[in-house]
């Protein structure tokens, strides 16, 4: 039993500091100016590839909203864009302007996350 | 005259071995009855032994088993001495290389390969190129790890070329048809988001069973280990061939399936090429860039030569396995919405 537990708390050790390695501050990564109205229309663009530049947006609640992702060769997981809470899921081509029509959002943050879930950015929605 | 004795048997770890340490014994002159069981660890026998002693007896059928690796014993001596003495100075070692890796993947991630590929368009050499890169990717927590999983726990029932070879075959042959398929009707097929959770959940529980299995220190999981019922394995020629054919083969035809992020846009651009030949060729170059790399996962375990270095290398792949199972799982629920994104890469 010795050894069962031993494993168990090496097994908690490591998943934990993987977390702690890789978890990082969201909020270190705040787009400043990717978020823009044209015509009443608020698009919010992000880069996707390795991962989601800016990785947290911040913008207004209450106008109609697309997402514009921007890609450039790319091929790994975030090409594939994942918005559980509003059933979004879409691959990207390889290069070029995707919009994805997210449409009126109220104050709250979304979170969104590659298909495979380890590149993620944050949506946040002021009044 | 006829006597019933219980023995006790070290290295039975699977359904197959109880049919081989049943058939190898019911082969021995004077035995009428042989029962193993994997859950006891014994075996029962009933036979004419003449006046021989148990410990005797024990000596002579240990000899009959050596060469699958089995020791028969009349004292219990397993798990207790295993676990805690070798198998513990297993552990030592294991441990620190299970870890090393684990921080090599994540430094792999964190360094940003990815970057590497800059041209919108793909040739053959990118789609090579690119094939590597993912190989190196968190597309080898799911593929890798599978593989890993799959080949060290048929390495351990002592087969450990054929299924690593019928797996890249199978992995191969199948990128190159379905990339070909894709390529001529134009449209992917790419599961929808219940179908890859259902996948992903299922593939993430056998990985950690296996895993776990791999440890060799939690006797219980055993029982879950998901195998062949033993009517089926008794019929198809005593061992269970089924496993060693087949579920190679589909594992690696079901890769082409996996959330990996590189797949799937390959998938993508496999679209446009509008032909079977160059969408299949595409996918077949593709899927040859990944092949050093899983090769090498799949072929460490040859490197297993005798017994003492076998317990750190399964205890390592076990360990590694587990942890990618449970990234696995974890990165499934958080894709489904369940819960908040916890990996950030």
């Amino acid at each position: 039993m010795k050894l069962t537990v031993i494993s168990i708390l090496v097994g908690v050790v490591l998943i934990g500091g993987a977390i702690l390695f890789t978890r990082g501050n969201i909020n270190t990564n705040v787009g400043v100016d990717n978020v823009s109205v044209v015509n009443g229309k608020q698009i919010i663009g992000i880069r996707a590839k390795g991962g989601y530049q800016p990785r947290k947006s911040v913008a207004q609640a209450g106008l109609p909203t697309v997402l514009r992702f921007d890609t450039n060769g790319t091929f790994d997981c975030s090409s594939s864009v994942r918005i559980p809470s509003l059933g979004i899921s879409k691959i990207l081509p390889q290069s070029g302007e995707t919009d994805i029509d997210l449409g009126l959002l109220q104050v709250g943050t979304l979170q969104g996350m590659c298909g495979m879930g380890m590149y993620r950015f944050e949506l946040e929605f002021k009044s | 005259m006829q006597k019933t004795y219980t023995f006790h048997v070290d290295g039975m770890h699977c359904q197959s071995c109880v049919l081989m340490t049943e058939s190898e014994l019911k082969k021995v002159l004077g035995i009428s009855y042989v029962k193993a069981s994997l859950n006891h660890l014994n075996v029962e026998v009933t036979g004419d032994f003449g006046d021989k002693e148990p410990k005797h007896i024990a000596r002579d059928l240990s000899e009959i088993l050596k060469p699958h690796g089995y020791t028969v014993s009349v004292e219990k001596n397993w798990p207790a001495r295993r676990s805690f003495s070798e198998g513990g100075s297993d552990f030592k070692i294991a441990i620190p290389i299970a870890l090393a890796f684990v921080v090599l993947f994540i430094v792999l991630q964190k360094v940003g390969l990815v970057n590497l590929v800059n041209t919108g368009g793909v040739s053959y050499g990118t789609a090579f190129a690119i094939g590597i890169i993912a190989s190196l990717s968190t597309c080898m927590a799911v593929v890798g790890g599978l593989l890993l999983s799959m080949s060290a726990t048929f390495a351990r029932e002592g087969d450990k070329v054929k299924p690593q070879l019928l797996f890249h075959v199978g992995r191969v042959v199948s990128f190159f048809v379905l990339g070909g398929v894709i390529g001529a009707i134009g449209s992917a097929f790419t599961l929808n988001v219940g179908a890859t959770f259902a996948l992903s959940l299922v593939i993430g529980l056998v990985m950690l069973i296996l895993g776990i299995n791999l440890l060799d220190t939690f006797h219980w999981a055993k029982r879950l280990q998901p195998s062949m019922p033993r009517f089926f394995s008794r019929h198809a020629l005593g061992i269970s061939k089924f496993n060693h054919t087949l579920t190679p083969l589909f594992v690696g035809i079901a890769t082409f399936f996996l959330p990996c992020g590189f797949t799937q846009s390959m998938q993508l651009y496999t679209l446009t090429t509008g032909n079977f030949l160059e969408g299949g060729l595409v996918m077949l170059v593709f899927a040859l860039g990944t092949l050093p790399v899983l090769a090498l996962i799949s072929f460490s375990s040859f490197s297993v030569q005798n017994r003492s270095k076998a317990g750190v290398f399964f205890k390592t792949a076990g360990l590694i396995v587990i942890m990618f199972a449970l990234f696995n799982l974890i990165n499934s629920l958080v894709v489904i919405g369940l819960i908040p994104p916890i990996f950030n890469f």
